[in-house]
């Protein structure tokens, strides 16, 4: 542990730990990254920012502590202090068109879904996937994230609080908030596909 | 499924049960994500044993994190990230 600290690794030493250690995050990374910008550009950018960050101050890194964690915090703090300033323009998803959708009331009339109930075929489990995706990316981003945390990527409650620098008590209390948001976003959809509500 | 709880359990008195299923609804985060301590989760689970609406509401809540957690489509790393990540990273040294 500690041992670590005062060592200086030669450049070589840096690289190899910087790959081993951090770079098979790189997954899960880019997927919270598309998950907060809705881009594949964007995330392109903030993972490389959030690498190049975790580099410049991988000496401060503890070899076997929790890199994911630490990366996701590297990102989502890249996230707010500076991409959402720079991309100026509000969000890619028009919020009014997702969130008319599923207030309509003309989601998927009974008729439309009698014949799918084979919850077993590819295009199903695609059509909920999309579904799933659309009522997430609806949410603010903040209920999104702590959903994307939580439900995707599996972190505690504490690895949570250290990643958005929240006391634990907040991530439960927006956690239980983003739920019901994405709950009655589904709702209808659930309905629709012989879920009882 | 036993029929102890019609028996052997006198009937709690109306307030206290609904108090029971405020604490059971308040707990339904915390047992789906495996964050509720042993004391906790028998409470919860002896709870709902006897209640089947919050028996349904845990089902429900499970149901929705199983939504994200099972059927949301990861998106594909690009091929070139990795180099690109390696080549900024060298330019900056």
């Amino acid at each position: 542990m500690s041992d670590q600290t005062g060592k200086q690794l030669s450049k070589e030493e840096k690289d190899a730990r910087f790959e081993a250690e951090l770079l098979p995050v790189l997954d899960p990374l880019y997927n919270f990254a598309y998950r907060l910008t809705l881009d594949e550009d964007d995330a392109n950018d903030l993972v490389q920012e959030t690498y190049l960050k975790a580099y410049r101050f991988f000496d401060y890194f503890e070899q076997g502590t929790n890199a994911k964690a630490w990366l996701f915090r590297i990102l989502k703090n890249s996230f707010i202090n500076e991409f959402r300033k720079k991309s100026k323009q509000p969000a890619k998803v028009d919020y009014s068109e997702v969130e008319g959708y599923y207030n309509s009331d003309d989601v998927e009339g009974e008729s439309g879904v009698a014949s799918t109930t084979d919850m077993r075929t590819e295009s199903v489990q695609d059509l909920i996937g999309d579904e799933v995706a659309s009522a997430l990316n609806a949410l603010p981003v903040d209920f999104r994230t702590v959903i994307i945390l939580c439900d995707l990527e599996g972190f505690t409650y504490e690895e949570m609080a250290k990643i958005l620098d929240i006391p634990i008590g907040t991530v439960r209390s927006r956690l239980h908030r983003a739920r019901n948001s994405l709950k009655e976003k589904l709702e209808k959809y659930a309905k629709s596909m012989g879920y009882n509500s | 499924m036993e029929s102890k709880f019609t028996e052997a359990y006198p009937k709690a008195p109306d307030e206290a049960r609904e108090a029971n299923c405020e604490k059971v609804s308040g707990m339904l985060d915390l047992m789906i994500d495996g964050e509720a301590s042993t004391e906790e989760q028998t409470f919860f689970n002896h709870h709902i044993e006897e209640c089947v609406s919050c028996f349904e509401n845990h089902q429900k809540q499970k149901l929705l994190k199983g939504l994200v957690s099972g059927h949301l489509k990861r998106v594909i790393v690009p091929q070139s990230l990795v180099q690109s990540i390696k080549a900024r990273i060298q330019e900056t040294l």
